[in-house]
């Protein structure tokens, strides 16, 4: 399926929390003023409904997201108000993938882990949450995946102020 | 060795006790085996058959620090692993020696300025005997150093005071 048969099929399946989408698309050739959409083709989902709709997501026979190929996340900007927290699905079976994209606020970041349903989630969970500082509710193992357990500060948000030294050793 | 065999009779050999010293220790530096990045690939291939470590008597990689003269820091060295290192570095035996191979063990390399968790340079952790430039360096940069290293214990004294200082 491409992404608006994906998209078509989810919403006919009434997938929790789905909120827009982005479907590019070419200029049309007969409207000068229409430029197009630019960008990849992203579903936004509601990030307290994240667990329902990834269940969907794998389990609708159609749609059979049985993999999950990344998970991560992202900081756009110092004044940004919200993370994005992107998860890749990946469809062996039917040939197709889909990116899903969750805003949560920067004051409190907190979203639902979806390891119960993507075991592979586990370990992708783990370096956001030690990257950006993001706490995934409900995780089962959520220590530190590559920093020292000590470390102060998450290092990918754009406000991140570089150590002066770390144990001892200088960092300048 | 028939060419050797009977050609001396019982004989004295005199030198130098430094001397003979440093002969045997610059001949056998055996390093640990410890890589960390892609210089290691290239430390690799300076221990394998084309460029052959083995020659300089430094060939033997060793699979304990409680066995190895020399660490070759080969690669980026970041926090967690520091501990690490010096951890295996108090673990060698006199003499030991450190070899900072590369950009990255010499001063953080492409990870000085953005690289939050690089130690700008192993000799913040380590002491380090001979530094060798390269991202990652030639394995003859590494035989150079190697052979920088030779020059250096060659020049150590055991009995009295060195006379030169290398």
């Amino acid at each position: 399926m491409d992404f608006q048969g994906i998209y078509d099929r989810l919403k006919e399946q009434g997938a929790a929390g789905m909120q827009e989408a982005n479907l590019p698309r070419l200029p049309d050739p007969a409207d000068k003023k229409d430029k197009g959409r630019g960008g990849d083709p992203y579903v936004l989902v509601d990030p307290a409904q994240i667990c329902a709709f990834m269940d969907l997501a794998k389990k609708d026979e159609r749609l059979h997201f049985e993999i999950l190929a990344d998970l991560s996340a992202s900081d756009p900007a110092v004044d940004a108000e919200n993370f994005w927290v992107i998860y890749q699905l990946l469809s062996v079976k039917h040939r197709h993938r889909l990116m899903v994209k969750c805003s949560i606020p920067k004051s409190d970041p907190r979203i639902d882990t979806i390891s119960g349903i993507n075991r592979a989630a586990g370990w992708h969970e783990r370096e956001c949450s030690e990257m950006f500082g993001i706490t995934f509710n409900g995780h089962p193992d959520p220590r530190n995946i590559l920093l020292p357990d000590d470390w102060v500060g998450f290092p990918l948000r754009k406000d991140y102020e570089f150590p002066k030294e770390y144990q001892g050793i200088s960092c300048i | 060795m028939p060419i050797l065999e009977n050609a001396f009779e019982e004989n004295l050999l005199t030198t130098k006790v430094d001397w003979l010293l440093n002969w045997a220790k610059l001949n056998s530096v055996w390093p640990m085996t410890f890589g960390l990045a892609c210089c290691a690939i290239e430390m690799m291939a300076v221990g394998a058959a084309h460029h052959d470590l083995d020659r300089f008597g430094a060939g033997a990689f060793r699979a304990t620090p409680r066995q190895a003269d020399l660490m070759i820091v080969a690669g980026t060295v970041n926090f967690k692993m520091a501990e690490r290192i010096k951890r295996l570095y108090d673990q060698m035996p006199h003499p030991k020696y450190v070899i900072a191979m590369g950009a990255c063990a010499t001063g953080g390399g492409p990870y000085f300025k953005f690289g939050y968790t690089v130690v700008k340079g192993v000799d913040r952790v380590v002491p380090v005997d001979v530094y060798i430039a390269g991202c990652p360096p030639r394995p003859e940069a590494l035989l150079e150093g190697l052979m920088a290293l030779q020059r250096k214990i060659r020049a150590t004294a055991v009995i009295r005071k060195p006379a030169i200082t290398v």
